[in-house]
């Protein structure tokens, strides 16, 4: 009864978010970004916190929805739904193919190449300026609404409605990490996790199921990198920079890795944080990174991980 | 037919032979002791059975196949179940999570991402039924992590039931535990042996243990097979007595 | 075209050398500690910046030796106070701290010596180039491959022959047998974490000489360097010697047919090394794995 207690409440605040924000100095944008970001840390954290594998250039596979939507709008149709799509496809297929190459390596060696490989993605986005505009970003493309037929979202100038239709996608993208989390396939992953070893000899081909969890991974990150290219109409070469990859990786601990909701927390904290700080200091740099090291060194387990603690004290 | 067939099995690591030409054949339903000193090559032994790795020499033969060159998962869904020196469990999950990860692997769940309510019941009365076996019923909900080295033992020792495995491999069950949580793993692995036909091999140090449980003893020194018998020739066996009192067991 | 290819090569060597001395630094701390140095940029953009502060105080050649110095010292401290906490873990959390280091070192260098490019001058002798029949380089450039060739020698020379060289490498295969021989292993870290910084800070110094020093000069040497080593092998040494020199060259050597190629070479290498040797040009297999 208590974890349903918590999962409404966090619908609940989810569901209102255009209503509270502003009585909290927040905007719309924001509330939406939090979402994004949010599910491209839990789509890290399906991997990481609950498969027990360290990707540390994840941030690709968002980029690469980023492009793979903005391209879409921009060269192929002005159609929203497909612009999410062909950016899912372009994450999911890179993805499926590197995880293939590393799914044998671990622990750093493993981090060290999803890294260089993450690379390779960020730095063609750069140089290819005639495809993707180089450094300035992919531009001259915007979110379209949306033709149910009976009506039209107006996603583009509605930016409330553009949240809900954000949040749809949210519920739709976790709901099925949430489900697989709890089938008898996501427990393969918790083993692999909890001990490789015993998980190999209880019979499950472990370097498989790693490369499954990192494609579902990719895919939802992927879907995150489309809704952030059509939040901003604009697609960021920086998305792909391992700099984003530790980004979303602080996410993830930092609100807790053990916990499902956790990443969604780290992020609201990590995005508020970042953005009250770059306007009160320009050394919000370092402050950033002394984050890193505090929670590295003093909450390990995340803000989830700490108060489940203090609750159980 | 034999169950499992080792034949001539030579492991080097470079220049350091830990096992060499050792030949062992287990019939369905023997429980056969392996022991020997410190650094005799048991647990290299077991590696080559499990599939940790290929022997430099010999084969491997399990219910008449060849498995010489099969990785660990194959080897286990032919199966062979293993359990470790170093009790090797699912920490944070409860000792039911444990079992019935087991239990869905072994039923080919593994990739379903939904269960009909019947095969949901099925699995949970599977779970049930090991825990029964295996005195840890009281304890399912329990964090395997936090129970005491013994039960942590009787719960790995449930997973590897979970596969209905064709035979077990124990290496040191008891290794690390007091008297009581020795009595109740060695009642275990008799109550497994004796009233539910398992087939075992295990790896012991406790010789009280061995001479209460094997049907026959190996004994291994420094990698190659020192005598092979009865408990009561082992016993009385000058070799085997003098490679134990000449190093530290 | 032959001039253009050895003079590529050439520049691709020199590049080389530098990749070569931050990954042979990054590959130490690596081997033995299980630590990703995401900072390791840092603490070459440090070693520059020092090196431009001493300068005018103590001469180039002073700078050369103490700035290096000053940062392994910086790198002893940090890695006293707060890598050391990190080493039983799971490496996610060296690898998060290391990054959040590199976040801070990057700013700090900017807030201390402002984000303009500074300009640090070689001795002029150093700066006179060489006209050779067929192509043009500095002095500088021959130097700074002189002193990478020197350094990596006497790395070599250091791990196999000084003691505390063979108990690192002792370490790097088999920590538990060193601690039991008595060796203390917090101080071997220590120690193996510094020759790494040192390294890179030199890297610092030669690349200020060669460039302007800005806060942001090591973030463009740590992803080849990491390249370098899965290329060389990760666990290997001279892989990562090897490494560091293959992606050096062959990223000069695209210059000359594709100019625009050349920095993609080196992980179209990886990629391939990858594919057909996972485990690296000279790496062992069951490293890392």
């Amino acid at each position: 009864m208590k974890l349903r207690l918590d999962i409404a409440a966090i619908w609940l605040v989810l569901l209102t978010a255009p209503f509270w924000l502003p009585l909290v100095h927040g905007y719309e944008a924001l509330g939406t970004r939090v979402l994004v970001l949010g599910l491209a840390a839990m789509s890290l954290n399906f991997l990481l916190g609950f498969t027990g594998v360290l990707s540390f250039g994840h941030a690709a596979y968002f980029g690469l929805g980023a492009y793979g939507a903005g391209l879409t709008l921009k060269l192929l149709a002005p159609s929203t739904p497909l612009a999410i799509l062909l950016g899912m496809l372009l994450g999911t297929l890179a993805g499926a193919a590197l995880g293939a190459l590393i799914a044998r390596r671990r622990g750093v060696y493993f981090a060290m190449v999803t890294i260089a490989f993450g690379q390779v993605f960020y730095f063609i986005a750069f140089r290819w300026n005639a495809l993707t505009g180089g450094d300035d970003g992919l531009r001259g493309f915007s979110r379209q609404p949306v033709d149910l037929g009976i009506f039209t979202l107006d996603i583009l100038n509605n930016l409330t409605l553009f949240y809900y239709f954000v949040l749809a996608c949210f519920a739709l993208a976790t709901g099925i990490m949430a489900f697989l989390l709890r089938s008898p396939f996501g427990r393969t992953l918790l083993a692999i996790r909890e001990n490789e070893r015993r998980a190999r000899f209880l019979g499950i081909p472990v370097e498989q199921h790693i490369w499954l969890s990192f494609v579902i991974s990719c895919a939802f990150m992927s879907m995150a990198g489309t809704l952030y290219a059509l939040l901003n109409n604009f697609a960021d070469p920086k998305g792909l920079h391992y700099t984003q990859s530790g980004d979303f990786v602080i996410m993830a601990v930092l609100g807790g890795m053990r916990s499902f909701w956790g990443p969604l927390l780290g992020a609201a904290v990590f995005v508020v944080l970042q953005d009250y700080l770059s306007s009160v200091t320009t050394n919000w740099q370092s402050l950033i990174g002394l984050m890193f090291v505090v929670v590295v060194l003093f909450f390990p387990r995340g803000l989830l991980g700490f108060l489940q603690r203090k609750s159980q004290a | 037919m034999s169950l499992l067939e080792v034949k001539n099995v030579t492991k080097a690591f470079g220049s350091l032979v830990a096992v060499r030409n050792v030949s062992l054949t287990v019939e369905p339903g023997e429980l056969r002791a392996v022991i020997g000193p410190n650094g005799a090559g048991k647990t290299t032994f077991f590696n080559l059975i499990s599939g940790l790795f290929a022997p430099t020499e010999g084969a491997i033969l399990f219910a008449g196949q060849d498995i010489t060159g099969l990785v660990p998962h194959r080897r286990v869904a032919l199966g062979m179940a293993r359990t470790f020196q170093i009790t090797e469990i699912f920490p944070e999950l409860s000792v039911a999570e444990n079992v019935r990860i087991g239990v869905e692997v072994a039923g080919g769940y593994r990739l379903r991402a939904w269960l009909r309510r019947a095969e949901d019941k099925a699995i949970k009365e599977r779970v049930a039924e090991i825990l029964a076996l295996t005195n840890l019923a009281g304890k399912a909900d329990r964090i395997v992590g936090e129970l005491s080295h013994g039960d942590q033992r009787a719960a790995e020792i449930s997973m590897a039931l979970t596969l209905k495995p064709r035979i077990l491999l124990l290496d040191e069950p008891t290794a690390g535990m007091g008297d009581q949580e020795t009595y109740e793993v060695t009642s275990l692995i008799r109550r497994l042996h004796r009233e539910q036909g398992y087939t075992i091999v295990l790896i012991e140090h406790d010789m009280r243990v061995v001479f209460n449980l094997a049907d026959l003893i190996m004994v291994l020194d420094q990698g190659t097979v020192l005598a092979q018998g009865t408990p009561q020739e082992i016993a009385a066996n000058e070799a085997v007595q003098a490679a134990y009192l000449g190093k530290a067991a | 075209m032959t001039q253009l290819i050895l003079y590529n090569t050439f520049n691709g060597l020199i590049i080389g050398a530098f990749y070569v001395l931050m990954a042979l630094g990054l590959s130490l701390i690596l081997n033995l500690s299980g630590v990703i140095n995401f900072a390791h940029g840092g603490f070459l953009a440090v070693g520059g910046y020092l090196a431009y502060t001493l300068a005018p105080h103590i001469g180039f050649w002073g700078a050369l030796v103490v700035a290096p110095a000053l940062t392994a010292c910086l790198g002893i401290a940090i890695e006293r106070t707060l890598i050391r906490r990190l080493y039983g873990r799971d490496p996610l959390y060296s690898l998060l701290l290391t990054f959040g280091l590199a976040f801070i070192f990057e700013d700090m260098t900017r807030a201390i010596w402002g984000a303009q490019g500074l300009p640090f001058t070689p001795p002029s002798f150093l700066t006179q180039p060489i006209s050779l029949d067929f192509f043009f380089v500095t002095y500088y450039r021959l130097f700074m491959m002189a002193v990478v060739g020197i350094v990596v020698l006497g790395l070599f020379l250091f791990l196999r022959h000084t003691r505390l060289g063979v108990r690192i490498r002792a370490g790097t295969l088999d920590l538990e047998t060193v601690s039991a021989l008595g060796v203390n292993v917090r101080a071997l870290r220590t120690m193996n974490f510094a020759v790494g910084i040192f390294l890179a800070g030199l890297a610092g110094v030669l690349a200020g000489g060669n460039l302007s020093l800005e806060p942001t000069m090591g973030a463009n040497v740590l992803m080849p360097s990491f390249v370098a080593i899965i290329v060389g092998g990760v666990g290997s040494l001279p892989g990562t010697l090897f490494g560091g020199l293959l992606i050096g060259v062959a990223s000069g050597l695209t210059t000359v047919w594709f100019p625009s190629a050349s920095e993609a070479v080196i992980y179209v290498i990886m990629a391939v090394v990858l594919l057909v040797r996972p485990r690296g040009l000279m790496g062992e297999e069951g490293v890392m794995s």
